[in-house]
């Protein structure tokens, strides 16, 4: 039963409850959504809170994922794009947070399961949306039409669609199967470790390599994680940028 | 605070040091670059994306005006056709983030100070 590299994605009720005929338990995964939630909170008030012209480690950890993030959305989206701040910083912090966590054994990986980051991805098209209509009225509709003679938007602007409405999946699916990938393969292969090793003679001594190869995609795994937050954040300001601005294709 | 202020001059002279260190490192390890496996799996799931978008929009559309299968072979392909455009948006977008990472700004103008 430990064996099975699926059974880390099993999400279990800790509280029962039902409302309403949905079942809304508290599960393991809620519990690790609160804990990110807490930890990355934790880590951005108290690190700030001696605001030191001179920045001690913790508040220059800080400093620098500020201004990591602030250089994304104005490479990205311009400087009025910078409103969307905080939205864009809590998405990153949390999906990072999320990724690195599912990183430490034992506990639960958010971001490998498909309702979340689809919940996520599907927030951000939200707002692109809402913005879009906000700020350009019914004028944001022109994001569909490409420039072309007329005879060929017939084609492009349902080609335009389509493509707009593949953003939440492509966005979600990426991030989760990313995780779900990683943490498959470093399951399988410490189950290589354990086989090996119970199977006596020569074979216990080869498995040292599975366990050598289970140390670099860890490595591997924690660049995937930081990459796949910073993917999904910078493609939410490029998305805020259109709606934005309204860029032609 | 019990240490002497940092004058803003000095301030600024570490900051110049601090970006040649940082386009030092930066020139040492050309990293920044997605893997081929992070380019590989992009492109699959943009193209994915638009075919399976595609297609359940057009089962929708005959579901909602019983033309089936009309609208779910149309916006199949056309799904093809969004999700081939997605792939060539990806591509564009990533060598022009290649090429912004390629020059590297300092982040403190040198000796004016003018923002």
């Amino acid at each position: 039963m430990a064996m099975n590299p699926m059974e880390q994605f099993k999400i279990e009720p800790i509280v029962p409850l039902h409302i309403g005929g949905y079942d809304v338990s508290f599960t393991n995964q809620s519990l690790v959504m609160v804990a990110i939630v807490a930890v990355a909170t934790l880590f951005l008030s108290f690190s700030v809170s001696s605001r030191r012209l001179v920045p001690t480690r913790l508040q220059s950890m800080a400093e620098l994922s500020y201004e990591f993030v602030q250089g994304m959305i104005q490479s990205a989206a311009g400087n009025d794009g910078m409103r969307f701040f905080p939205f864009v910083f809590t998405l990153f912090f949390f999906v990072l947070f999320s990724n690195f966590f599912g990183l430490i054994p034992g506990v639960f990986t958010v971001t490998s399961q498909i309702a979340v980051t689809f919940a996520l991805a599907a927030l951000v098209v939200l707002t692109v949306i809402v913005t879009g209509f906000l700020k350009h009225g019914i004028g944001f509709l022109k994001l569909f039409v490409p420039h072309a003679p007329l005879p060929l938007l017939f084609l492009l602007v349902p080609i335009e669609v389509i493509s707009f409405f593949t953003r939440p999946i492509s966005l979600s699916v990426r991030l989760f199967a990313n995780m779900l990938a990683g943490h498959t393969m470093l399951k399988v292969f410490a189950g290589f470790v354990i086989a090996l090793g119970g199977a006596g003679g020569i074979l216990t001594g080869l498995a040292i390599a599975p366990m050598l190869l289970i140390v670099a995609i860890s490595a591997l795994e924690l660049l995937v994680a930081f990459l796949q937050a910073y993917v999904f954040a910078v493609l939410t300001c490029i998305y805020l940028n259109e709606a934005l601005h309204l860029h032609g294709h | 605070m019990s240490h002497q202020t940092p004058e803003p001059e000095d301030l600024r002279r570490l900051q110049t040091r601090l970006d040649e260190v940082r386009r030092r490192e930066a020139a040492k390890n050309p990293q920044s670059a997605p893997t081929p496996m992070g380019v590989a799996f992009r492109f699959g799931t943009e193209m994915i994306a638009g075919i399976a978008v595609g297609g359940a929009l057009g089962w929708g559309i005959d579901w909602l005006a019983g033309t089936r299968p009309v609208f779910l072979i149309v916006m199949f392909v056309l799904g093809a056709a969004a999700g081939v455009l997605n792939v060539m948006r990806a591509a564009k977008e990533m060598t022009e983030q290649a090429a912004k990472a390629a020059k590297g700004a300092p982040s403190v103008p040198d000796s004016e100070d003018e923002e």
